[in-house]
């Protein structure tokens, strides 16, 4: 047991899009006694948590006891695949009992997140009875024919949550002629979506590798640091699970780094109901606390294109961040993001030549420096062997070996006229190469607010930037600013209301010129430019700010909403307190419908049906004449299920709540929920 | 097998294809920090997989002399050969009497992948030939049979290994499987058990025949 004069320390790591973030905390006292910044490897997330554990500073290894870590691995890899596949594994969907001229009719494969998927007999209905007898023979054959050009294969039979029996026989034959991971859909999801659950499985098997490589990897650097504690992982809602739990089901992680940040702020400032806007270097996220909780969106998280049944934070993120990129629009105006790129400062920080060549720049006239001087590429690190495919790769990065080098050089250099021309967009997405210009950050340098790296060269860049439009440089930041503030009173706006809100033309607007009066509304109340009519958006809750950038940007935006703006303490690392400030929880839910007659007019009594935690075991399925039978049956097992699992997954003496909640069509559904904190003895 | 830590389990995996393939040879000595680090995982890991190796029988703990993959030798393979061919009949017998027809899916579809194998893919005709014995344990219904056997098997697997140079897939082996789907489908038990025997007397013989000549 703990002993108690020595205090409970807890390390908090969060992977955001720019940063990876690590605090040391004293959990009772929510003392922070000391936090690391390191940039994120998007290539493979562990090496900058591996920074981290190594670069922190701890007096005492053995004194932590526990790791928690939010991570945006999922929804990175999900994000990143592209059109028709996810960045993970590739992986064999198949479908038991879908209607596949239904699927095309609706355009639904889209929606699958692979495309390899495949049609089978089978399948339940509306009352867990089986609609066709499932063909395992066609499934048999077809997982002979493609397992070994997948790495994974997901099943989801039509309305498995009722009758899982056909999922289970999939698993069990599937298990018998391959090695592969089988994910089935019924353990991801009680809910009745068929395409959102096979959605699920299909993300869920193809993140399978992904996550297990990060929680072994996350393990070496703990043990290497000797750190011998619990490691937990976020969940999309902000709530902890176990990293075993967290390496079978790992699309629970998506959301996972905003929920974190959420949580945060709440931790920090113990304020029950707020605002969260967090300002990262890629994004600001925000998200809603009521009642000391995230709020959540129920029907199930989006990510990229894909909907899922994944239950996960209701939050609203948009591309503007500390590090977008500020670059002239065709309007003559100043335009930020929504690309990411590394700050001049930092560049020049960790290249002197090119805060040489900046202040050469800022002395020519504007013709000759025009803004894509601005623009640096630079090699992040050394290729691996064969990654170089094309002869132009190949002599770009040879020209960046001696270091970065502006744009126009660039192209001069392999003897191209446009960027497109030059066809990096592979290195740049594997981070081979790395793009720096303009940021917002820069303009925190210039401004003295945030001065870690080199000053000057943000200065000069700076200057540049305006001259080139004969505009006055310390008019122009403020005005960068307002822009940024007033896209994040729109995504507050829009996030709360539910409602869409298009912003184009400015001006336009507010001279009178344009006909909508939403947008009127919304310019009118931000830049008071009615003579008679004031106007005004009101927030009711206060602010809380999160990530370098916010106390910077969301003072206007709190003076803009009429609210207060609360900076915690640690503000600037809120995201990864909020990594170990959760609950864990652990959610059980189980189905009670009626059992009819074969023509479906009488109903005969009532199931009960208790999803394994095994794929191998058999289902459950009870029986019972009386419906009252059934629910009492079903919110004592629930309880009993979810205590369990609470206490395995590491919570401290949990509390269980147990809610009954219908689908209609005399289809219920318990859902049990047992929270405590984490266990943080050894 | 389910273990609880994910680390451990791959851990586990990787060892002993290591050992089961020969490539940790037989009596060879473990350094547990060396294989870390080729594994390029942490230690506590690759720790608890070498106890349950040890557990298997695949590797010994001495208290002087540390880790070592354990010994191939006749005898073992004596020993080895007499309860496995048993045990495998009893299987097969079980599976005859007990098998529902989605085992008898997954032994045809194995059978298939089998035909549809080339010869000279040696490696991958043993993966399938293991994973029809498995079939038929779990269509045997035994759980504590399907243990043992499994046990039994990847012992065996570091002969067949030993022996792989100079021996070729058993093209008999093939005609055995089907004649065997045969008997399970047919529920005739003695059959089933009388092939099964053969099928794994033949490849002992085989084994101690080219190990014996060596």
């Amino acid at each position: 047991m703990n002993d108690k004069a020595q205090p409970n320390l807890v390390l908090g790591i969060d992977t955001g899009g720019t940063y990876t973030d690590g605090v040391l905390l004293e959990y009772e006292t929510r003392r922070v006694l000391a936090a690391y910044k390191s940039l994120t490897t998007k290539r493979d997330f562990a090496i900058g948590i591996e920074n981290v554990i190594e670069g922190i500073h701890i007096e005492d290894p053995s004194a932590i006891r526990m790791v928690s870590i939010s991570t945006t691995l999922a929804t990175n890899a999900i994000a990143e695949g592209g059109e028709s596949s996810v960045h993970g594994r590739r992986v064999a969907l198949l479908l038991i009992g879908y209607d596949p001229d239904l699927i095309s009719k609706f355009k639904m494969a889209e929606r699958f997140a692979t495309p390899n998927y495949f049609f089978f007999d089978g399948g339940h209905d509306l009352y867990g009875r089986e609609k066709r007898p499932l063909d395992l023979p066609g499934i048999l054959a077809k997982v002979n024919q493609i397992k070994d050009r997948v790495e994974a294969i997901a099943v989801s039979a039509y309305f498995s949550p009722l009758n899982p029996e056909h999922e289970q026989r999939a698993y069990r034959a599937i298990s018998g002629v391959c090695d592969l991971p089988v994910v089935l859909g019924h353990q991801l999801s009680t809910k009745l979506g068929s395409v959102e659950r096979a959605t699920t499985a299909a993300l869920n098997a193809s993140l399978l590798a992904v996550l297990q490589d990060f929680v072994i990897a996350v393990r070496r650097a703990m043990e290497r640091r000797q750190i011998d504690a619990p490691l937990m992982v976020v969940r999309g809602d902000g709530t902890l699970m176990s990293d075993e739990f967290a390496a079978r089901s790992p699309v629970e992680t998506i959301h996972s780094g905003p929920a974190a940040s959420a949580i945060g702020g709440r931790f920090l400032s113990r304020l029950d109901d707020n605002l969260v806007l967090d300002v990262g270097g890629t994004t600001t996220d925000i998200a809603l606390i009521e009642d000391g909780q995230v709020t959540v969106s129920e029907e199930g998280a989006t990510v990229g294109e894909y909907k899922t049944s994944v239950k996960a934070a209701n939050l609203l993120s948009i591309a503007l961040g500390g590090d977008s990129h500020i670059t002239w629009g065709p309007e003559k105006e100043a335009v930020i993001g929504p690309e990411r790129v590394t700050p001049l400062a930092y560049l020049a920080h960790e290249h002197p030549r090119v805060g040489r060549q900046l202040k050469a720049l800022s002395m020519r006239t504007w013709s000759q420096a025009t803004p894509d001087w601005l623009e640096y590429w630079f090699l992040l690190r050394k290729p691996q062997r064969g990654q170089l495919k094309s002869q132009r790769e190949r002599d770009l990065v040879e020209f960046l070996r001696d270091g970065p080098h502006p744009l126009p050089e660039i192209l001069k250099h392999l003897g191209v006229l446009h960027v497109g021309q030059v066809g990096a967009g592979e290195l740049l997405r594997q981070e081979v190469i790395g793009k720096s210009g303009l940021t917002p950050t820069d303009l925190m340098h210039i401004e003295g607010r945030y001065e870690v790296w080199d000053t000057q060269a943000s200065a000069y860049a700076w200057q540049a930037f305006c001259q080139y439009q004969f505009r006055d440089p310390g008019e122009l930041r403020r005005q960068v600013w307002t822009r940024m503030s007033e896209k994040i009173v729109h995504a507050v706006l829009v996030f709360l209301s539910g409602k869409s809100l298009d912003l184009a033309g400015r001006e336009r607007s507010l001279a009178g010129q344009d006909r909508d009066a939403g947008r009127w509304f919304f310019y009118n109340s931000l830049y008071d430019a009615h003579p008679h009519l004031e106007t005004s958006i009101r927030l009711r809750l206060p602010i809380i700010g999160i990530g370098a950038p916010a106390g910077i940007l969301l003072l206007a935006v709190a003076k803009a909403l009429h609210t207060d703006l609360i900076l915690p303490e640690h503000y600037e690392v809120a995201n990864a307190v909020g990594a170990v400030a959760g609950s864990v929880m652990v959610e059980e839910e189980l189905l009670i419908y009626p059992k009819v007659s074969r023509a479906g007019l009488e109903v005969l009594g009532y199931y009960v049906t208790v999803p394994s935690a095994e794929p191998t075991a058999r289902h459950e399925r009870h029986e019972f004449e009386e419906l009252s039978e059934a629910l009492a049956y079903a919110r004592r097992l629930g309880r009993e299920r979810a205590l369990g699992a609470a206490l395995r997954s590491g919570a401290d003496n949990p509390e269980v709540t147990v809610e009954e909640l219908t689908d209609g069509l005399d289809t219920y559904r318990i859902r049990a929920k047992a929270i405590g904190n984490p266990r943080l003895t050894r | 097998m389910e273990l609880e830590r994910i680390d451990t389990k791959r851990a586990y995996d990787l060892i002993r294809e290591r050992i089961t393939t020969l490539e940790l040879e037989p009596g060879a000595v473990i350094n547990e920090q060396a294989l870390a680090e080729t594994l390029d995982m942490s230690l506590v890991p690759v720790r608890e997989a070498l106890k349950l190796l040890a557990h298997e029988n695949l590797v010994v703990v001495t208290p002087r002399h540390g880790l070592y993959v354990s010994d191939v030798n006749m005898p073992d393979l004596e020993q080895l050969s007499e309860l496995r061919l048993s045990l495998e009949g009893l299987s097969a017998r079980l599976a005859a009497q007990r098998a529902t027809e989605d085992d008898i899916a997954v032994l045809e579809a194995l059978r298939q992948e089998q035909t549809s194998t080339p010869a000279e893919d040696s490696r991958r005709l043993f993966d399938v030939d293991r994973k029809f014995h498995q079939a038929i344990a779990q269509a045997a219904h035994n759980k504590y049979l399907a243990e043992s056997l499994e046990r039994l098997f990847g012992l065996s697997q570091r002969l067949w290994y030993l022996a792989l140079p100079r021996l070729g897939f058993l093209p008999s082996a093939v005609e055995k499987h089907l004649d065997l789907v045969e008997a399970i489908k047919n529920k005739d038990s003695d059959r089933a058990e009388q092939i099964m025997r053969q099928h794994v007397q033949e490849f002992y013989d085989q084994v101690r025949h080219i190990l014996v000549a060596e």
